[in-house]
């Protein structure tokens, strides 16, 4: 659900290139006593803090549940803070989070007018530009954000060209985060790797994109994501095995579907079909809870799932198309392609059989 | 927890982000020193040190080199350190903490281990270590004081609320026998560092003085020249014993505006400006050292006493340095308010959850996890 590309590196956590960083599993016990230590404390600082944090542990180990408490946490901030500016940045980047990027945006120009003199939301405002697509846009504001420092500047810009797929650029300001790099913390340069690999991934060169997921996990072997879309590189690259190696653990310990999707894939590739089926069982209802929950933040990833393992392209053309209406990013519109493709037999099946397509898709297209 | 989230940087990376410093003749045995360290602030129960990170004590003979008005001191060029490093934890099986190990490189080039939360600590001849999670011995009314800023008007109630209350933070305890592990003395200047590890070590903070960072520079609407700067990450940068002249100015100008508007506060003026326009306490402030006497026996409220008495041309009576247990905050904002010609400014916070111990590791130990919530 919520790509990694869609949060840049440097709105949620700032760090060291040359020197060594901290072990990843020591900031990972350091990222749990960060929030243990915050939780139940009041102050609308501390709040927004934690909602980062819990926003990061989310990501780091693909805790939905992380993600809803963070924007559970963001509401409630708003009720007892009606008049404080970083309580509404903190709802944005919760909204972010699950794709409702226009509300994200009113709550920014709210902190813009509350706090004028602040220039923090720039940086918000250009991540979630990003995320949907309006990349002219969030280079513009990236560059006018007022940057803690040249790390964070160059992190922003390494993740946009890498959403965008322009490569070169990517990877130098890729470098030059690396070596503006000052802290100790590993999160903020795995986040950029794992945007890297994805980027790898899109362009179909598996063997880079393999590489930077590698480097993810040697900076924190617990981030989730990076294990995930290793396990399917190392799938498309003929090692399966490898593959669900990776994956069981993260069935377990994450509640996203799509590890359980790819899992329901690749023993279906491998014609294992009744494990598949129950793996594909587990998605699917997960997917429907999720859709129901938080439509516009799974709407690609569900879409994907019907599209492929749970087949079932009618629903998937359903999220695809309202995917794109959220954001219209390069990859949202292939992902619509791909579904009307999919669709394209079914319909021409149901003429002649003189069904119609649900009115819904119908009027949608 | 004085320096805790001393600038954006200490927030980014609070593992390597002191909260306090502190150094006192130890209670129990006279012919020791203490140096404490403290970092991470607020932290949870899974807390452990980094271990890309070298936790470093600085300690430098220092002179008093003129009293009166003009107080200033001049720590000598010689110096001795203490780095600690600390590997990565292991988990055993049904263990509430990871148990990790740490070892301290003294001055002699000898390597003192230690494990974390162990209270005998490591030691061996002239010096006892110990590292661990503590309960945070710091107290204050973050809000109150706030207010006090955003209002111009002491805003502190009778019965105020401990910001910190039932906290922990990650402790590192020094006891050295000092006439056999440190050159010159008996009057010390002390700084704690953390350094991002590595062939070339990085500056990442460095604390000597309580609230010097937060309290005394971090307000920046008072200062006429750099309205705008977030100074703190630059002072963090600056080597405490050798402040680049280049830089020094934007701290002395923060200090001075800052300093001024905290006399202010009782409407009348008790730190007037000398003739260069300068705040009394900003020379000394930005010397930015514990200044502790390790001939002296020890007392319980000791900070400062060494440069009240040199601006008033005595000799000091206690060891200064910084004992665990000072209420600080009712110290720093008396200081700064009246300069002790007034009433004490009491934050109406008077004690932390649990008060440090005279006996080794001397701070108490970490409270329950939810001691804060409640």
């Amino acid at each position: 659900m919520i790509a990694l590309s869609e949060i840049s590196a440097a709105a949620v956590c700032s760090a060291p290139g040359p020197s060594p960083l901290t072990d990843g599993a020591i900031a990972v016990l350091n990222l749990q006593a960060q929030i243990d230590g915050l939780e139940g404390q009041g102050a609308s600082a501390e709040a927004a803090t934690l909602i980062d944090l819990l926003i990061l542990r989310g990501l780091i180990h693909g805790r939905i549940s992380d993600y809803e408490r963070a924007a559970q946490l963001a509401d409630r901030q708003i009720g007892a803070a009606i008049a404080d500016a970083a309580a509404y940045v903190a709802r944005a980047r919760t909204r972010a989070v699950f794709h409702r990027f226009a509300e994200a945006l009113d709550d920014l120009d709210y902190a813009d007018r509350i706090s004028p003199q602040e220039s923090a939301t720039r940086q918000d405002r250009a991540a979630i530009l990003q995320a949907m697509g309006r990349y002219d846009e969030a280079l513009v504001t990236y560059v006018a954000a007022d940057h803690r420092g040249e790390f964070e500047q160059a992190a922003a810009l390494a993740g946009l060209w890498a959403e965008r797929g322009e490569t070169d650029m990517a990877q130098r300001f890729y470098l030059e985060s690396l070596r503006t790099y000052r802290g100790v913390s590993p999160f903020p340069l795995t986040l950029l790797d794992f945007q890297l690999g994805v980027m790898w991934m899109r362009h179909e060169r598996l063997h880079q994109a393999r590489t930077c997921f590698e480097a993810a996990i040697r900076r924190v072997p617990a981030y989730a994501a990076a294990q995930g879309h290793l396990a399917e590189v190392e799938g498309h690259l003929g090692n399966p095995e490898a593959a669900l190696t990776r994956l069981y653990p993260l069935v377990a310990s994450s509640d996203d579907p799509d590890y359980a999707a790819q899992l329901a894939r690749i023993l279906g590739e491998m014609g294992r079909n009744d494990e598949a089926s129950g793996w594909c069982r587990l998605a699917a209802n997960r997917y429907h809870e999720l859709t129901g929950a938080h439509c516009e933040a799974f709407a690609d990833h569900a879409a994907e799932f019907w599209l492929g393992p749970g087949n079932d392209p009618l629903e998937g053309l359903r999220l695809a198309m309202l995917n794109v209406r959220v954001r219209k990013t390069p990859r949202a519109h292939e992902l619509l392609a791909q579904a009307l493709d999919a669709i394209a037999p079914a319909a021409a099946s149901a003429r002649c059989s003189g069904a119609h397509l649900p009115n819904r898709a119908a009027t949608q297209l | 927890m004085s320096d805790h989230f001393s600038g954006p940087r200490a927030l980014a990376d609070p593992i390597a982000d002191i909260s306090d410093v502190f150094a006192f003749p130890a209670p129990d045995s006279p012919e020791h020193l203490v140096l404490v360290m403290d970092v991470f602030g607020k932290a949870g129960p899974s807390a452990v040190f980094s271990d890309a990170v070298i936790y470093r004590f600085r300690i430098r003979p220092v002179e008093i080199a003129a009293t009166g008005s003009g107080a200033a001191f001049a720590p000598s060029k010689s110096e001795v350190t203490f780095d600690c490093t600390f590997d990565v934890p292991k988990s055993p099986a049904g263990a509430a903490r990871p148990v990790q190990h740490g070892r301290c490189l003294t001055p002699s080039g000898r390597t003192v281990s230690f494990r974390a939360d162990d209270e005998n600590g490591g030691g061996e001849d002239g010096i006892q270590i110990f590292a661990g999670q503590r309960s945070e011995p710091f107290y204050l009314d973050v809000r109150m004081i706030e207010k006090t800023v955003a209002t111009g008007k002491l805003s502190f109630k009778p019965k105020g609320s401990d910001t910190l209350y039932g906290t922990n933070i990650l402790a590192i305890v020094i006891k050295l026998e000092w006439r056999k592990m440190l050159k010159g003395g008996p009057l010390f200047a002390v700084v704690c560092e953390t350094l991002a590890a590595g062939q070339r070590p990085v500056r990442i903070e460095r604390v000597g003085r309580p609230e010097i960072k937060n309290v005394s520079m971090s307000w920046k609407m008072f200062d006429q020249v750099n309205k705008d700067l977030e100074i703190r990450d630059l002072y963090n940068s600056e080597d405490a014993f050798d402040l680049k002249p280049d830089y020094f100015d934007a701290y002395r100008v923060r200090m001075n505006a800052n300093l001024a508007f905290y006399d202010g506060l009782d409407g009348k003026i008790d730190w007037p400006f000398d003739q260069q326009g300068n705040h009394p306490l900003t020379k000394l402030l930005l010397a930015d050292f514990l200044v502790v006497d390790a001939s002296r026996p020890f007392a319980e409220t000791s900070y400062f006493e060494i440069e009240r008495s040199m601006l008033e041309g005595r000799t000091h009576a206690t060891p200064g340095g910084r004992w665990l247990n000072q209420d600080i905050m009712d110290f720093v904002l008396t200081l700064y308010v009246n300069g002790g010609n007034g009433p004490p400014v009491n934050d109406g916070i008077d004690a932390p959850i649990a008060w440090s111990s005279k006996t080794f590791p001397y701070l108490a130990p970490p409270n329950p996890a939810k001691a804060a919530a409640a």
